[in-house]
């Protein structure tokens, strides 16, 4: 018996362990699923968010969401808060590798006619996550206020603006008036972290049940 | 002193675990550790290149000065891009207006819809030719469109 069995059996025969651990952890990862990288690509999405939701409190620590504020805020976390600039690298990085993974994986789930019946709920859930992880980046893209985030959300808006109908509302909504200024840098950080994050957690939940509930697809 | 009694009872009569036969890996400690080493890889590598290539930091937000080119993110250049491939009116439609509903309201409508599109029962690839063809095509054009963005920036 190994040390860590030891230990195991120790807690076991006291809190009865087995019980507790969720059902997962007593059967073995089935075979087709691990020998095959793709299946990583939702998790490796799982691991960058966490990531992102950790050092995007660090951020949230020392930025300023006013146009005064904000350049000089990113700017002292870029050179004066100590590990300020690996933070918000990590960010910037997780940022662009979650998106990278969540496209990877739609395409995996594509191909492998994993959306099919009885999973066909869980990709129209998927399609919100896509939307959700990009809005997380366009939003997250104006708060350093430099010129790259001031003309890329500029680019940004001014397409969301041209849709039909709902075109003028989006824009009012996201900007807060008729051109990018104080009210649109606010929104976009109450959007960032406070309306986004809970979506997603959200989205997230009900994912992963449903992920529980229907298993892995299994390829015969 | 009667209740500790039961207490030994019970774990005595502990129920055996059913034997599984699934061909896997089995969970502790084996995969998780297989996983936590994937996810020390990949939490390592975005440190490395975090520490290598730091987020920019350009000038400060100027309205009045507008640099060139200017792109929006890469994974929205294939809405930027398509927009400006298309430069044909449809009727009373402006080009400008089929340029943004196009890669919005229609390929994202067309994406939530794919389970109910695809009625094939079958995740065979071999027997989802026509699913396959055009998951391939869609791509093609993204790409294409991203491309396409890229090239012309404003
Ligand atoms: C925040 C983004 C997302 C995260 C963190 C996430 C995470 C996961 C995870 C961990 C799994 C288990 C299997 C695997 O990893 O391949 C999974 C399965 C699945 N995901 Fe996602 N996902 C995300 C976005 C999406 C998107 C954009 C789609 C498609 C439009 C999607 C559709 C599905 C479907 C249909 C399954 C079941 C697949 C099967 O049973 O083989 N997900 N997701």
């Amino acid at each position: 018996m190994s040390f860590s069995d030891k230990i195991y059996k120790w807690l076991d025969d006291r809190f009865k362990l087995r019980e507790l651990l969720p059902s997962i952890v007593k059967h073995p990862a089935p075979e087709n699923v691990i020998s095959n990288p793709l299946y990583c690509l939702g998790g490796t999405a799982f691991l960058c968010f966490i990531i992102l939701v950790i050092t995007g409190i660090f951020l949230a620590m020392y930025y300023k969401p006013t146009p005064a504020e904000a350049y000089n805020s990113v700017q002292a976390i870029m050179t004066t808060v100590p590990m300020g600039s690996l933070v918000r690298s990590v960010h910037h990085w997780a940022a662009n590798t979650m998106i990278a993974a969540v496209m990877l994986h739609m395409i995996r789930i594509y191909f492998m006619g994993a959306y099919k019946k009885p999973r066909e709920l869980n990709w129209v859930v998927g399609i919100f996550l896509l939307l959700t992880v990009t809005t997380f980046g366009f939003s997250g893209y104006l708060l350093p206020w430099d010129q790259l985030s001031f003309w890329a959300t500029k680019i940004g808006t001014g397409i969301a603006g041209s849709l039909p109908i709902i075109g003028g509302y989006i824009s009012l909504i996201l900007m807060g008036g008729t051109d990018i200024g104080a009210e649109t840098l606010t929104r976009f950080f109450a959007i960032h972290v406070l309306i986004l994050p809970m979506a997603i957690a959200v989205l997230l939940g009900i994912h992963f049940l449903m992920v529980r509930i229907q298993g892995i697809s299994g390829r015969l | 002193m009667t209740l500790i009694e039961v207490e030994k009872h019970e774990v005595e009569e502990e129920p055996k675990p059913e034997v599984l036969r699934v061909r896997g890996l089995p969970f502790f400690p084996h995969f998780l550790l297989r996983e936590v080493v994937v996810m020390c890889l990949i939490a390592g590598s975005l440190i490395l290149l975090a520490s290598n290539y730091p987020a920019s930091l350009l000038k400060p937000a100027d309205p009045f000065d507008t640099p060139t080119p200017i792109y929006p993110e890469w994974y929205f250049l294939y809405v930027f891009g398509f927009l400006k491939f298309w430069t044909w009116n449809i009727g009373p439609i402006e080009a400008k207006i089929i340029g943004v509903t196009v890669p919005m309201i229609l390929w994202y409508g067309l994406l939530i819809l794919v389970p109910f599109i695809d009625r094939n029962p079958s995740s065979d690839i071999r027997k989802r030719k026509l699913a396959v063809a055009l998951g391939i095509i869609a791509l093609i054009g993204v790409l294409f469109f991203t491309y396409y963005g890229i090239v012309h920036g404003e």
